[in-house]
């Protein structure tokens, strides 16, 4: 059995001059273990699609099944990284890796033991009473990430979390991401992750979903065959980056 | 200091002042629409004066950091002045000023409207020209565009938005201090100013509902076709002129039944643009034609600039100069008066004044956070309230204290309960649009975090929501109390069928001495005290209160 199933999601929006469709019969699945990479042009609904994963908004139709089970509601076995890292501002770095815990109903102390742990993980050690709006970018994502993270999620979900990084940094942290995923003793396994930056997508995932837009289709599941870690100057590298991008130009 | 040197220079005028009874007025509602005319008219003469008033202190404030450090806080301290309690003060010197015609009463209410409106705008033009992203200015400089040019492309169009919303802040404003005029003039004081105000009081205190009812909707009409025909549209075709990029923008204000009505008010947006932009065009192009103006080629003009600007200085200098120390001659003048025995009673009277003032502060809070915070949960719930309370909100309170007052006497017997509701009266919507103001700006992305991460919704009001509403709480609050004080003046001494119900506080201490013992020391005391308390607690207490929010609690992530 997959782990993660989607069977002819649809999402529309309703506003004042009628619906918008933004995602449309949607199927695919993920096995345990995998990381996945959809990618698409802005606007064909690539990060509804992720909300619609973790359940914070409804399919208009079809159905999203979790181990087989309809996904109804938050799923509390995936944890979402945003963009914009959506830290509270007026939280520590501590208390915001805190928060999902809290959440969970873990007692303070073995809280602040596990969040430790992982603010260790991504690096930020020394930081744990720093506010977000004293950290560079990339050290705020690590904020996000930590946060993730620790709630041990099964499935980390990954809205375009490195878009918002100057690309230096957003080099370092995906090989931060890919070391924290090989890593045996890391609960999460799995991870999909939704990009516009194709050579991202090629780098780090074992398939990647292509979407077209408006209404977002899915229009192409490629394995990504190429040995890690993985070299932007190799010849496999580049003909799949050009492929990812002729399939999405042709449909926009 | 200042405020004081302005006061006893108001009060001189007094002596001068004849004794003045206004025309009679009827309550019919026959008259309705001449006395609802009277009241907006004041108003839009009120209006005018304010928005040129912003437009000229606002640019220049934000010319350097010297005006800036002056004029800034000169505008602090004019907003937390009381200024009902100058009223009665105004109408001695306009008369005065007017050889004691009925003008000066007119003068006076629009005088203390302008007051009440013009501070919010200019400080709204003037943090909308400083908050001018520096790219937009080095653009233009690169362009070498010229001052019209600047004008005309940066910093008018910059002042838009926050002009037009602050307009419309000031309206309310205004219309809340205009009722008040005119039920000051028919009550207590001497003059009689025919208006709305006057009408309604004048109704409610012969026990006329009728009439009374008929000039609440009347008053209501004026607002809401104000609101449906001026401000929707206005505030729709200031969006254009927004810097930021905000995704999450629904449209909140509109209310079904009344968007056929708001289709006039697009074609009055553009026929007074059509009417404007050839004007500001042709100005444009008049500049253009003409040959750089070289001034150093007239050495005469140069010569005669000079003398002119030096005498201009020279004279706003004298008169201030002479302001001031006919001003503290006066001041020196009241206070060497004998200190009635009353005077000892100030200090209790300004803490009984203060626990009222609490009280429907916490009154307030107690309704405006809850709201505040489920209209944080549930867009739906938010849409549907802010055109209702927008609505409601801008109803001058002012209009429903006699029928407020009268209820509660007949309640209760006594009017500290009705203290208490028209002071809340004063404050509560202060707080609530702030707050819902706040409660919108929550990045939908943050809400997202606190439900994906499963968070209570207990929680989430302990995680997000109260922190994030935390620095509008402060700003409510600080208009809220700068409301209240206003409606405290009124508040605690009312006249109903020739009977002064009052209780025991500053701001009955103030008006029993300017309506009945004319005691001019006493109104000075009491209004200096208020002030005092005013800026202290702005000093002392909001304004640190606000600082440590504003670093603490704000959405920069």
């Amino acid at each position: 059995m997959a782990l993660l199933e989607l069977n002819r999601v649809s999402k529309s929006f309703t506003h004042a001059k009628g619906a918008l469709r933004v995602l449309e019969d949607i199927s695919f699945s993920v096995e345990e273990g995998e990381l996945v990479a959809i990618v698409g042009p802005s606007g064909c609904g690539k990060s509804t699609m992720l909300r619609i994963i973790n359940g914070l908004m409804p399919a208009t139709s079809g159905q999203v099944l979790y181990r087989g089970r309809q996904v109804d509601g938050i799923n509390r076995e995936c944890a979402l990284v945003f963009q914009s890292f959506a830290l509270m501002p007026w939280l520590t770095v501590k208390a915001n890796v805190e928060l999902g815990l809290e959440a969970q109903g873990i007692a303070p102390a073995a809280r602040e033991k596990r969040a430790n742990v992982y603010i260790d993980k991504v690096g930020l050690d020394g930081f744990e009473e720093a506010y977000p709006r004293e950290l560079s970018g990339g050290m705020k994502q690590r904020v996000g990430l930590a946060r993730a993270l620790a709630v041990e999620p099964r499935v980390l979900l990954m809205d375009e979390p490195f878009s918002a990084l100057d690309a230096l940094t957003a080099i370092t942290l995906r090989e931060e991401l890919l070391d924290i995923w090989q890593a045996r003793d890391m609960p999460v396994h799995t991870i999909i992750i939704v990009t516009h930056i194709i050579e991202e997508a090629v780098e780090l995932a074992d398939r990647i979903l292509v979407l077209s837009t408006s209404p977002g289709r899915l229009v192409a599941d490629l394995k990504v065959d190429l040995p890690r870690p993985r070299d932007r100057r190799n010849e496999g590298f580049n003909a799949l980056t050009d492929k990812v991008f002729s399939l999405i130009e042709e449909r926009a | 200091m200042a405020v004081a040197a302005i006061l006893a220079l108001f009060f001189e005028y007094k002596r001068h002042a004849p004794v003045l009874r206004g025309p009679h007025l009827s309550v019919s509602a026959r008259n309705l629409p001449y006395y609802a005319f009277c009241s907006f008219y004041r108003m839009l003469a009120a209006y005018a004066l304010a928005l040129i008033f912003s437009l000229v202190y606002g640019p220049t404030a934000a010319r350097s950091r010297a005006y800036e450090r002056v004029m800034i806080p000169a505008i602090d301290i004019a907003q937390s002045v009381p200024v009902v309690g100058f009223f009665p003060a105004a109408i001695y010197f306009f008369v005065a000023l007017a050889h004691g015609s009925r003008l000066g009463v007119e003068l006076a209410a629009i005088f203390l409207i302008f007051t009440s409106q013009a501070w919010n705008m200019a400080l709204g033009v003037f943090e909308a020209i400083r908050t001018i992203p520096q790219d937009s200015i080095e653009a233009l400089d690169a362009f070498g565009a010229g001052g019209w040019l600047k004008l005309k492309r940066l910093l008018l169009p910059a002042c838009v938005p926050k002009l037009v919303y602050n307009s419309i802040l000031s309206w309310v404003a205004g219309w809340y201090y205009l009722i008040a005029c005119e039920i000051i003039t028919v009550g207590p004081a001497h003059y009689r100013l025919p208006g709305l105000g006057s009408y309604l009081m004048e109704a409610a205190d012969k026990g006329r509902s009728g009439e009374l009812i008929a000039g609440l909707a009347a008053l209501l009409a004026i607002i809401i076709l104000m609101d449906v025909i001026v401000w929707q549209p206005l505030s729709t075709w200031a969006e254009k002129f927004r810097y930021e990029f905000a995704a999450t923008s629904e449209p909140i204000r509109s209310l079904g039944m009344l968007e056929a009505l708001g289709a006039v008010g697009p074609g009055i947006t553009r026929a007074v643009r059509s009417v404007l932009i050839p004007i500001v065009n042709s100005i444009h192009r008049a500049q253009r034609a003409t040959p750089p103006f070289n001034p150093a080629a007239y050495p005469i003009l140069v010569r005669a600039g000079k003398a002119l600007r030096v005498a201009a200085v020279g004279s706003v200098l004298l008169l201030t100069v002479y302001g001031l120390v006919s001003g503290v001659a006066a001041l020196i003048r009241t206070l060497m008066q004998p200190w009635p025995a009353e005077v000892k009673r100030i200090p209790a009277a300004t803490i009984a004044s203060m626990l009222r003032m609490i009280a429907a502060y916490a009154i307030s809070l107690a309704w405006t956070v809850p709201c505040a915070i489920y209209a944080s949960e549930s867009p739906r719930f938010a849409r549907r309230l802010a055109p209702i309370a927008e609505i409601v909100g801008s109803v001058p309170a002012t209009a429903l204290f006699p029928l407020i007052v009268i209820f509660v006497i007949h309640v209760t017997g006594g009017m500290n309960l009705a203290s208490i509701l028209l002071i809340l009266t004063g404050m509560q919507w202060y707080l609530l649009f702030n707050l819902l103001a706040g409660a919108s700006q929550i990045p939908a992305d943050l809400k997202e975090a606190s439900r994906s991460f499963g968070l209570s919704r207990f929680a989430t009001w302990r995680k997000l929501t109260l922190p994030a509403i935390v620095p509008s709480l402060l700003t409510g609050s600080i208009t809220a109390w700068g409301g209240g004080w206003n409606a405290l003046i009124l508040s605690e001494y009312f006249v109903y069928r020739s009977k002064t119900y009052q209780v025991f506080g500053l701001g009955a201490m103030l008006d029993d001495a300017t309506y009945r013992s004319g005691n001019g020391l006493m109104i000075l005391l009491t209004l200096l005290s208020m002030v005092l308390v005013v800026v202290l607690l702005n000093r002392l207490m909001w304004r640190r209160l606000y600082d440590v929010a504003t670093e603490r609690y704000r959405m920069d992530y």
